[in-house]
């Protein structure tokens, strides 16, 4: 080395006393035998990292009120540069954080690493477990999406369940009545400021009780001399922290979390689900039904939880080797597979109620209406210079403006308009597209199509439903054409009475031609 | 005073932990004074709802009832979907939000039931749990016809 630079490291650690950090941090004496099992905390402290840089970068975009939260959701996905990416990092990151602790957690128990010493890091390791749950829940709530509303106000009433101080609990989760801007702000609050410090200081201590007992080793001690942590086994974990970083990343560029339309505390029969990592506590809590919810909440993940914190007083096997520790590993295999059968089973488990994520005829009426009919693009296009074009997730402003300005856009806007020339039930039909493209563009339709879609928003919705859309005087449509084919669906919309003497509804054979009712009835014909 | 040294800093290191341990119960105190919400629920007032002749037989109305409602700093409009049905001579209001976790229940034509979305939770007509999870039945409001208007209005 250059002499110079000798002496300056010289003047460095008489001051700092960075050599002996440096040796205490890489020239950890390993066991022999400790391989790519013992990579898996380290890759977990890397997910761990990629959140607090991830998520840093968020909240400079970020605001937290019920106001602006999805919007400025939406501005990180479509506008900030590689905002989209960075979204994807940080939802699938948190992916990469709940499995990692699971097999690291996994391989602490199937190598016994728990036992005498190590006992109270086994324990500090439960904790920072419910330390990342508790991020995942409450970074869910976030974007203020339909999915992050709902899915928070079931988690806060479980937390309702909660024998003697359940109500305080509940009340101390939303801040305030109902779920609203101080929830948001609550949980914003604990998201960045409370559990970052709280998973640093724990962190901290996780790795200094690893090192004050050392690391376990394989199961059966293997002879040889220990070898330093830093290169070989460094030179694992970056290995696998390089394979996981190109996993994560190209989940997030391939899958980055849709945003669904803003936070809706009156939609009806919105389904909310939970992240993947709770769809067994999900699942379990329908098996438990009534005044005994609280099992299913409560007792069971907590009885579940506390068993695993006293797994190292457990297991009294007399040594590490599997043989030796049948019930302990039994028990641990056996809850690892329920917990994998219920997230299973909870993500098989879809009611069939759930809405489609296919636009509903009305929907598409409206997203025709907006993209042919020229209403909206006279003064919505690009070189206009009155108003820009509308464009599928940049819509921004709240339902009732949308509607007065639908219906008369010189009450919001003065000046040069006329009001587009549609009937209510065309009105209606782009306010309801419109509400869809928050959240993504209407499907690509053909000719056919969307006239199919048109006649039947113009005239079978007024008393028949259809996925969701329409009046409810005649029988749902949505899947029509289980019962009938098009040759019987478009007899009964030429003349209802051929085929059912005492109908209600009225004949549109004189109303519509022949071809428009063939349209509609192999539109509907394929509603299986 | 032989020995007083070591009594002095005895004395003293109690006193010092004992006034960390003041100071910190101090902190605790006022952290959870600031962070206990303020208020947990907003007071009820009427609302208009519909008309009876608005009312169709074979099923409840579903019904959006809109009013102002403080959420924090905001002022905002808060929705509340209710369910307005006869009863005998009178009416009946349901909440629509699940006894069970509070998700929004929905009136299915086909079954004449109110069925949870969520954890299939199943109600009857008249609000009473007839499947599932929920402990107990949808919560009813107060209704009164309001005889200068002719109008019924919901306790919210």
């Amino acid at each position: 080395m250059n002499p110079r630079a000798a002496a300056l490291l010289n003047w460095l650690d008489d001051r700092t006393g960075f050599r002996v950090i440096r040796h205490h941090l890489l020239d950890e004496p390993l066991p022999p035998g400790t391989g790519w099992f013992f990579t898996l905390g380290s890759i977990l402290l890397f997910g761990l990292g990629i959140q607090v840089v991830t998520g840093t970068a968020l909240a400079l975009y970020y605001a937290p009120t019920p106001d602006h939260a999805w919007d400025s959701v939406r501005f990180i996905t479509s506008e900030v540069r590689l905002g989209s990416f960075l979204r994807g990092l940080h939802h699938w990151g948190a992916t990469v954080v709940v499995v990692a602790a699971a097999l690291h957690m996994a391989r602490v128990v199937f190598f016994g690493s728990y036992r005498k010493p190590r006992e109270l890091n086994w324990i500090v390791g439960v904790v920072l477990l419910q330390v990342i749950l508790a991020f995942g829940l409450t970074g869910y709530l976030l974007p203020w999406d339909q999915r992050a509303y709902w899915a928070t106000v079931v988690a806060i009433n479980i937390s309702k369940l909660t024998p003697v101080v359940g109500e305080w609990a509940a009340g101390f989760l939303r801040g305030g009545p109902e779920v609203g801007a101080l929830t948001l702000t609550r949980w914003y609050a604990l998201h960045v400021l409370v559990l970052p410090p709280l998973l640093a200081v724990l962190v901290v201590v996780h790795l200094y009780l690893m090192r004050r007992q050392g690391i376990s080793g394989p199961v059966r001690e293997r002879r040889g001399t220990p070898a330093a942590f830093f290169p070989s086994q460094a030179a694992r974990d970056l290995v696998m922290a390089f394979v996981v970083g190109i996993l994560l990343a190209a989940l997030a560029w391939k899958g980055a979390p849709a945003l669904e339309p803003p936070a809706d505390p009156a939609a009806s029969g919105y389904i909310p689900r939970p992240e993947w990592y709770f769809l067994g506590l999900f699942q379990l809590l329908k098996y438990f039904p009534g005044k005994l919810e609280v099992i299913g909440a409560l007792v069971v993940p907590g009885i579940a939880m506390t068993l695993l914190a006293l797994l190292p007083w457990i297991d009294r096997g007399k040594s590490r080797a599997w043989h030796d520790r049948r019930f302990a590993l039994g028990g641990f295999v056996l809850g690892a597979a329920a917990v994998a059968t219920l997230t299973s089973l909870g993500a098989m488990d879809r009611p069939s109620t759930a809405a489609t994520s296919g636009w509903n005829p009305q929907e598409l009426a409206g997203a025709t209406l907006i993209e042919t009919s020229g209403q909206c693009a006279k003064c919505h296009n690009a070189t206009s210079g009155i108003a820009g074009p509308i464009e599928a997730g940049h819509i921004g402003r709240p339902a009732d403006w949308l509607a007065s300005h639908v219906v008369d856009p010189e009450v919001i806007a003065p000046g040069v308009r006329q009001p587009p020339a549609t009937n209510p039930r065309e009105t209606a039909a782009i306010l309801a597209a419109l509400a869809r493209m928050r959240s993504g563009p209407a499907p690509e339709q053909d000719p056919a199509a969307r006239e199919a879609a048109l006649l039947i928003d113009r005239n079978c919705l007024t008393c028949h439903r259809v996925d969701g859309a329409g009046g409810d005087e005649g029988p749902e449509l949505s899947h029509v054409g289980r019962k009938y084919d098009a040759a019987s669906i478009a007899k009964r919309v030429n003349n209802p009475v051929d085929v059912k003497p005492d109908a209600e509804m009225p004949p549109f054979g004189g109303k519509l031609t022949p071809a428009q009712i063939q349209t509609i009835a192999t539109w509907l014909a394929a509603r299986k | 005073m032989a020995g007083s040294g070591e009594d002095r800093r005895t004395v003293l290191a109690r006193m010092v932990t004992v006034a960390g341990g003041v100071i910190s119960a101090g902190v605790a105190g006022l952290v959870a004074v600031v962070a206990a919400p303020a208020r947990l629920t907003n007071p009820r007032t009427w609302r208009r709802a519909a008309t009876p002749s608005d009312l169709p037989s074979d099923q409840p109305l579903t019904l959006v009832l809109t009013a102002r409602d403080a959420d924090g700093w905001y002022e905002t409009k808060k929705q509340s979907v209710i369910f307005l049905d006869r009863d005998g001579s009178g009416y009946r209001a349901l909440s629509s939000t699940c006894a069970h976790l509070g998700c929004r229940v929905k009136w299915d034509e086909t079954r004449a039931q109110f069925l949870c979305p969520c954890h299939g939770g199943v109600y009857d007509r008249e609000g009473n749990v007839v499947a599932g999870p929920p402990p107990r039945g949808l919560e009813r409001f107060n209704v009164r016809l309001n005889p200068q208007t002719g109008e019924l209005e919901v306790e919210l």
